[in-house]
């Protein structure tokens, strides 16, 4: 009963912001990380959606403070606001659409350009289970969208990779259907994040404090949230 | 038909909104005018214009038909019948009369306002409406003195007719209140999109300049005066009247009186004569005439009522007009080589060069040509009929042979503007403007360059300006086009001319009238609404402005992040919703929640405030729930700073809130532990412009000792703790409930009062031995100490409170409440801490120690002590000691607890102030010294003076005096603590009662704690 009174503030949270095409699955990489969920056919985005998942490392504890931006070109006038300030960024493109690509290095630029300097950005293919490949289409046993005969990937991992490399960005191809790839890439990036950017302004002392007492809630939570949590087993 | 559909390419299907950022309901209208394109449809539609001076003469309406519908009495001679001069495919019928009636009184020439009589204009409709074909219907009708307009519609147009308005403009003597000129107006709206004006006016006559110039005034007049009702489409209403300008095609025509300037009349007549005699022989014409012409200055006398006569002479002219290019769509195509050997406007010796070479002198042209009037926009058909004006009556080309021989001359004129040539017109004259600007710029600059360009551009030639206005009808009195301006409108397809004259002629074998009329075809591909389409796009239009309207709303995500111990926070993405779990007395729970601002717009918000607490009424309104905005933490935060209630967020960012539970107030717990108030709550978080959140906050309260009675606690059984006994009773009940009071207590006082008491001796003892034994522990030496508030040593509150807290759960578990504290805990500070609950727990007493009748009793039996204060007399105070344990005597159990209260104070009082038998003796010998004359105080002063001597005997009694004095200053502070918080009584109002009550309470309690002095 040590840590009543004050009340208690995530450690050091990640403004994490995800920018891409119309329909490439933005929101449905991030329910399947939040929720270790899916939905078919899922309602377009309309401004952007909020949520928040922690991540576990072996020596702290992330809280991505997830925005996930409209892809819908009408919005696209809000998605500096939104990435304003973060410290990450998810850019995503649809494997099966050469043009989402194209987009998604627009996107690159524009953060390159306007973003914060030090924002962490990965590149992710999406709808991997659309494909041959072995990884994506592995899921639970279901059949994925093509059924074997057809390869429906438009955009080769070679390209997408060589580009990735280029411009310094993080790689990885995923699918949020199967959830294949996806808490790589939060991990990933909450690796990425330079421990610089995450002090608090406690001192090392009440950092410590806090990080402990993170523990504890997310032990307290722990057992009634394990299933939604299996995402972030980082 | 006359309405003809061309589907346009459905262009512009984009979705884009056309404007996402202004949402007012002018925009609805503003996009709907915008996606005009969408809903309009072109139709065509073919216009029928006539003008005839009919000078009053008898039976020219028997003739009306004729020329008008029939298109009739065409002069052959000097062009071809226009094939559709007939009535197939007319959709709109439009006539223009003068002269109607016959103005000869003077009254007869005031305004028609003075003029009820419509048999005039009845005359005339009827004998239109005669001549219509089937279906035909009447549209409008407007007189003003002799001047007439008459609209009608065929069946087709007729239903897309609306906003038929009419008015006069009159122009004549006296500034106009004579209305003998004039015009009468008619504005219709075809479709709904497409509006039409026809203006028949009658202007001043006369050849002279100074007519001319009254003619120009009665034409700007009638331009600036005119004025329709105010448009409404689909239930709009516009707000001003229409006026003349507003339409999208305009027609003029009328008896516009111009004349020939500067040409001797009977030079006119001698040259017309040449051809009208020439025109009307037939022998050279080869045309098959029953009514031929011969010998010179050609006249046929018409006698009055000899129309029958003239009639039967039209079926063979009939028969000419109508075979002469009947398959011929274009009227202005050149006529049949055959019959005409020569181009007549190549033939130096044809009526149509002799026609060419006296049109430049027509006034109309001239002040058109010169901008004097009608000069924006508007365009005239060539003229290739004789002049219209003036006929001796009843002949077909006999010039005015009476005294006057009035010079012929082209009075009556069709005039025809579209929007687009208006506009075109403005565009120039702005550029004209721009020019002259510039000129004058360069000319102030001393540039000679300007002068030189001014000349270029308004030189004019007028031979060659009449000879283009022959040849091109369009471009007739473009004088104002620049050179490449032809080029740019015949390369232009999409900004071609939606109006195609299809001819203009007169019908010179009219003869009832010393005019001839005129009438024009025009085709028009006007904008017609399509209802449905329309319906259509209004429906989209009207869900894309929603959609705007609410895009650009603030929107706010609330995601519940966690709370602080034990409680579940469920955050689920579609239900939000903050479950505190078990809520205890005391414990503070706070859950925070990230608001993020997701919209596109700003976001300002706060927590609506309750007028009151409604789930908690009676309990004078505290709240259990707080909030609070701290900023977010998000890159290196520094220590969260608290926000004011109402916080805004750009997009993109976001904010904490923080929200509190607590319950710490008796009441509360007493409404909660009887089951009268529950912690459910809704929380609003209102987002200005924006929706409203809830936030449904609940709480399970676990049921406590504080605020119970004294019988229920006697009736927890003896090995449980309160909570679970209540919890049990509450799930057979369902709901939480006081302990029912119907069954035989359990025990004689209740539990936690014999924990409390007990731990607060052992405390007590502790703090003693540990002042004794540790350096950093020192008893404070405040005789309130430790029950007094204002002495606590403790500064943490939020230790202090939760230590509170948990000792209290500890209580109400049944639980050994020393066993609660953290081993480093002070004794100090724990007995601070019991001694804290210990007064709660008896402040939650609902009926206390001492109840409101208990006290009364008390009181009744005056007893000296309480009523005066505890004297220093033993036997005094133990009489009134006994007196007030005989009223206790009938109330056991609260006896008891008394009992118990109080002997743990003396005790703790004897602990902290102690005062030993030795120093009674002391003081006891001392008195005896002092031969017993006076108290205590009598031998403290002697025992200060003994200090300065060296009695080692009096020193003891000093020292047992300062023992005695501060064990009485203890019991007297803890018996003022305690008197409030044992005993029961409605406060006093006044001051002065309430404050004699607390010493008479105060007196009781020590009364019972007053250590006896031997």
């Amino acid at each position: 009963m040590a840590d009543s009174g004050n009340a208690p503030k995530p450690s050091s949270s990640v403004k994490l912001v995800l920018l891409g095409e119309a329909a490439v699955g933005k929101s449905s990489l991030v329910l399947r990380f939040v929720n270790n969920d899916f939905q078919e056919n899922k309602e377009p985005t309309i401004g952007a959606a909020f949520l928040t998942q922690k991540c576990n490392l072996p020596t702290r504890t992330i809280k991505f403070e997830i925005w996930d931006t409209a892809g819908q070109e009408r919005f696209a006038s809000l998605a500096p606001m939104y990435y304003r300030n973060a410290q990450a960024a998810l850019v995503v493109y649809d494997l099966t659409k050469p043009t989402s690509l194209v987009k998604a290095k627009h996107w690159v630029a524009e953060l390159q350009r306007q973003a914060s300097p030090g924002i962490v950005i990965a590149l992710v293919g999406n709808k991997l289970d659309l494909t041959n490949d072995e990884a994506g289409s592995g899921g639970d046993g279901e059949s994925p969208g093509v059924d074997g005969e057809g390869d429906a990937r438009k955009v080769t991992t070679d390209e997408a990779k060589t580009y990735a490399d280029e411009e310094g960005l993080l790689f990885f191809e995923t699918s949020a259907k199967t959830g294949y790839n996806v808490t790589e890439v939060f991990t990933a990036i909450a690796n990425a994040i330079p421990e610089t950017s995450l002090k608090t302004a406690r001192g090392p002392g009440a950092a410590h404090a806090a990080a402990r007492s993170e523990e504890q809630r997310v032990n307290l939570n722990g057992a009634r949230d394990q299933n939604a949590k299996d995402g972030c087993a980082c | 038909m006359a309405t003809t559909e061309f589907p346009r390419p459905a262009s512009s299907a984009s979705s884009e909104p056309v404007e996402l950022a202004s949402a007012n309901p002018d925009s609805l209208h503003k996009v709907m005018h915008a996606r005009r394109s969408e809903y309009v449809r072109q139709r065509r539609i073919r216009v029928k214009v006539g003008t005839w001076n009919v000078a009053a003469c008898p039976g020219t309406d028997k003739d009306l038909a004729r020329w008008f519908v029939d298109g009739e009495g065409l002069d052959t001679a000097t062009k071809p019948a226009p094939a559709s001069g007939g009535h197939d495919n007319i959709g709109l019928y439009v006539l223009g009369l003068q002269e109607v009636n016959q103005l000869t009184a003077p009254t007869q020439y005031l305004n028609k306002i003075f003029i009820t009589d419509t048999s005039a204009e009845d005359k005339w409709k009827a004998a239109l409406e005669a001549g219509l074909p089937e279906g035909y219907k009447f549209v409008a009708a407007e007189t003003l003195g002799g001047l007439l307009v008459l609209v009608y519609a065929s069946s087709e147009v007729f239903p897309i007719v609306s906003n038929v308005s009419t008015t006069t403009v009159s122009a004549g003597l006296l500034g106009g209140y004579i209305g003998n000129k004039g015009a009468v107006c008619c504005r219709i709206i075809l479709g709904e999109s497409t509006n039409l004006l026809f203006v028949n006016c009658h202007l001043a006559s006369g050849v002279e300049s100074s007519y001319v110039s009254q003619r120009i005034w009665q034409v700007e007049q009638i331009q600036e005066y005119a004025r329709f009702d105010p448009i409404q489409i689909a239930g709009v209403e516009e707000d001003d009247k229409g006026k003349i300008g507003d339409e999208d095609f305009a027609f003029w025509f009328g008896d516009l009186n111009s004349r020939l300037d500067r040409l001797p009349g009977d030079e006119i007549r001698r040259l017309l004569m040449l051809h009208t005699r020439g025109e009307y022989d037939l022998s050279k014409k080869g045309l098959p005439r029953e009514d031929s012409l011969e010998g010179e200055g050609v006249v046929v006398q018409m006698l009055p009522g000899s129309n029958d006569d003239a009639k039967e002479t039209e079926p063979a002219k009939e028969t000419g007009s109508g075979d002469s290019g009947a398959d011929d769509d274009d009227s202005l195509s050149l006529p049949d080589p055959d019959e005409f050997p020569l181009d007549p406007s190549e033939d130096p010796a044809s009526l149509q060069t002799t026609l060419q070479s006296l049109l430049p002198h027509d006034q109309l042209r001239q002040l058109m040509r010169g901008g004097k009037v009608f000069s924006d926009g508007w365009r005239e058909g060539p003229i290739d009929f004789l002049p219209t004006y003036k006929y001796d009556v009843g002949t077909v080309a006999l010039f005015d042979s009476s005294e006057k021989r009035r010079p012929p001359s082209w009075c009556d004129r069709i005039l025809y503007r579209t929007r687009k040539y208006k506009e075109e017109f403005e565009r120039k004259e702005i550029e004209k403007e721009k020019r002259r600007k510039k000129d004058e710029e360069m000319k102030a600059q001393g540039l000679e360059q300007a002068g030189e360009e001014e000349d270029v551009l308004f030189s004019y030639d007028p031979d060659n300006d009449g000879e283009e206005a022959a040849s091109s009808a369009a471009k007739a009195y473009d004088e104002y086009d620049e050179d490449d301006d032809g080029n740019g409108r015949d390369g232009d397809e999409d900004s071609a001319d939606r109006i195609r004259l299809d001819f203009y002629t007169s019908h010179q074998r009219i003869t009832s009238s010393d005019h001839k009329p005129v009438s024009s075809v025009f085709t028009i591909d006007y904008d017609a609404v399509d209802l449905s389409l329309r319906a259509m796009v209004h429906g989209e239009v009207v869900r894309q402005l929603d959609r705007a309207e609410n895009e650009g709303r603030p929107v706010v995500t609330i995601i519940v992040d966690y709370q602080s111990s034990q409680s579940q926070s469920r955050s689920s993405s579609d239900q939000l919703e903050v479950d505190f779990g078990d809520l205890r007395f005391g414990k503070r729970e706070t859950c925070s929640m990230t608001l993020a601002n997701t919209g596109g717009a700003p976001a300002t918000f706060s927590f609506v405030e309750k007028p009151t607490a409604d789930s908690l009424h009676n309990s004078q309104s505290v709240e259990w729930l707080t909030t609070k905005f701290v900023q977010s933490d998000a890159i290196g935060g520094t220590e969260p700073s608290k926000l004011g209630k109402e916080v805004t967020l750009e997009p993109g960012e976001t904010v904490n809130a923080i929200i509190e539970a607590f319950i710490g107030d008796i009441n509360q717990s007493r409404a909660l532990n009887e089951g009268k108030a529950t912690l459910d709550e809704v929380l609003v978080l209102r987002v200005r412009e924006g929706r409203d959140h809830f936030i449904p906050v609940r709480a399970e309260w676990s049921p406590t000792c504080i605020g119970r009675s004294i019988k229920e606690l006697l009736r927890v059984p003896e090995l449980t703790g309160i909570r679970a006994h209540a919890k049990s009773l509450a799930d057979k009940k369902g709901t939480l409930a006081a302990i029912p009071i119907d069954v035989n207590p359990c025990r004689n006082a209740p539990r936690e009062l014999v924990a409390l008491t007990q731990a607060i001796d052992m405390l007590a003892d502790r703090v003693l031995a540990d002042e004794q034994m540790l350096e950093e522990c020192e008893i404070p030496s405040a005789p309130g100490w430790p029950f007094d508030e204002f002495t606590w040593q403790a500064t943490d509150k939020e230790t202090r409170s939760s230590q509170v807290a948990d000792l209290i759960d500890a209580l109400d578990q049944g639980q050994r409440i020393l066993e609660y504290f953290p081993p480093e805990t002070p004794s100090t500070q724990r007995l601070e801490a019991v001694a804290e609950v210990f007064i709660l727990f008896l402040r939650g007493l609902t009926d206390g120690v001492v109840t409101v009748p208990l006290w009364d009793l008390i009181e009744q039996r005056s007893i000296p002590a309480i009523l005066q204060g505890v004297t220093a007399s033993e036997s005094t105070n133990e009489a009134d000691k006994g007196t007030i344990l005989d009223v206790l005597q009938d109330y056991p159990e609260h006896h008891l607890s008394f009992l118990f209260v109080t002997t743990s104070l003396a005790r703790t009082a004897a602990e902290l102030a102690p005062v030993t038998k030795k120093d009674l003796e002391a003081i006891k010998n001392d008195a005896n010294a002092e031969g017993g004359r006076g108290g205590f105080g009598a031998t403290f002063r002697k025992s200060m003076s003994f200090r300065r001597g060296t009695a080692s005997s009096g020193e003891a009694a000093a020292k047992a005096f300062i023992a005695l004095n501060t064990r009485r200053a203890k019991e007297k502070k803890y018996a003022e603590v305690f008197g409030s918080v044992v005993c029961r009584r409605p406060n006093p109002e006044r001051e002065r009662d309430r404050k004699a009550l607390e010493e008479r309470q105060r007196a009781l309690v020590e009364l019972f704690i007053r250590k006896k002095g031997e």
